[in-house]
């Protein structure tokens, strides 16, 4: 393995093409790609809701990474690198596919720490807290829709109005929604 | 059927909930606001954002034909290292150090490769040492051993013997030998590797890397490994 013959226990008395390294690295891409890819494609899904884009997005992000990012580096550093290099990639997706002029608000909001935070169940949870924060005929219909898997049809049923308010009581529980994920979420 | 930003948001709903890849449109930016939430609301499910192995295989497959076709970035890797390595901290787990503790050489020329995402392990000084009988490990049969630097497991399997890490790659817990299941079995993760050391199965979010090769031999009654 090509990593086994470059480690050194430091202080080792070696030739001077030895360098220390405080921190831990990424030694190559693999290792880069193991222990990121996850966190990456959960950082994309969370912000396009479906797993044909997250899958490209992810691999853009991390094909855009390798580009530019040298290896060996800090893990801090490679991580820093694919949060910043996620937001551009995500901010040209809404561009590109919604002409989003500026999808960047919401973009903000991905901390440069996001890979290194626990992010198994943040998702689920930070999304559970904001239907917990809306209005209960708001939350009723975002519920139904994304938790129950109700059509539109069925939760204007459920909901006793037509399918037309259902659509917009929708539209104005996702846009409160977002408000939300700004203002109280950070 | 009518366009309101109602009736686009509820369609590009409709695609996320469908598992489907939403239709495209100029949006404005409420419905863009909107959007944005419900792509949120997408991930309310516990496990709903999490990478199947399939799509995980699909982006290490992209990445690595990225690699091949840009010779720009043959200097620093490469499609080979990138199917040989599975990264430093296997083999700093098996020589028993940590990254952190770590210093790097650069520009010396790789070891051999198994292939396959396999490695062998060849370290510098390493010498040929017993470290059990013949008669000890009959066929069908894994064994751990201890170099007192490296944490081995000998294989003979039909005969042929063989040493791969005794190592789990995803922590560094000591593997199980299962005779029965010709397998090693990492008692931290409900992760197991096959005797030639290629994983079988695993439950972590990425798949751990296969275990390093130990170069082995018989010499005499002697099963040998080449280890520091």
């Amino acid at each position: 393995m090509l990593a086994v013959t470059e480690l050194r226990i430091v202080g080792n008395p070696e030739p001077d093409d030895l360098r220390a390294i405080e921190t831990a690295v990424y030694p190559d891409w693999e290792a880069v790609y193991a222990d990121n890819v996850v966190g990456i494609y959960q950082l994309v899904f969370r912000r396009v809701g479906n797993a044909a884009d997250a899958e490209d997005l992810a691999a853009e992000v991390l094909m855009q990474t390798l580009k530019t990012l040298r290896l060996p580096a800090p893990v801090h550093n490679v991580r820093a690198y694919l949060v910043k290099t996620a937001r551009t990639v995500l901010a040209d997706h809404w561009r590109r596919h919604y002409a989003a002029k500026d999808a960047a608000a919401e973009l903000q909001q991905v901390p440069p720490d996001a890979l290194t935070s626990p992010h198994n169940s943040a998702a689920a949870e930070r999304a559970q807290r904001v239907l917990s924060l809306l209005p209960d005929n708001f939350r009723r219909i975002l519920e139904l829709r994304f938790l129950r898997g109700y059509s539109v049809r069925e939760a204007a049923n459920e909901l006793g109005v037509t399918e037309s308010n259902a659509r917009v009581l929708q539209f104005r529980a996702l846009r409160k929604a977002a408000d939300l994920e700004l203002e109280v979420l950070r | 059927m009518s366009d309101s930003p109602a009736d686009r948001v509820a369609r590009f709903v409709d695609d996320l909930l469908h598992g489907r890849r939403p239709r495209r449109f100029h949006a404005s930016q409420e419905e863009v606001e909107a959007m944005t939430a419900a792509a949120g609301m997408a991930s309310a499910r516990v496990g709903a954002d999490l990478p199947g192995k399939a799509a995980l295989d699909r982006i290490h497959s992209r990445l690595a034909a990225a690699l091949d076709e840009s010779p720009a970035f043959d200097r620093h890797v490469t499609r080979r290292v990138l199917l040989r390595t599975f990264g430093t901290a296997a083999a700093a787990m098996v020589i028993g150090v940590g990254l952190d503790e770590v210093v790097t050489r650069q520009g010396k020329a790789p070891v051999e490769s198994g292939g396959g995402g396999s490695t062998v392990l060849m370290p510098d000084g390493g010498a040929w040492k017993p470290v059990a009988s013949v008669t000890q490990l009959p066929a069908g049969h894994a064994m751990t051993v201890s170099t007192g630097a490296i944490d081995a497991v000998i294989v003979n399997d039909g005969g042929t013997i063989s040493a791969v890490s005794g190592i789990c790659t995803h922590l560094g817990c000591r593997l199980q030998p299962d005779d029965a299941g010709k397998k090693l079995d990492c008692p931290c993760h409900q992760t197991a590797f096959g005797w030639s050391g290629k994983v079988l199965y695993y439950r972590l979010k990425a798949e751990p890397p296969n275990l390093p090769q130990i170069p082995s031999r018989v010499n005499g009654d002697q099963i040998e490994l080449f280890v520091v």
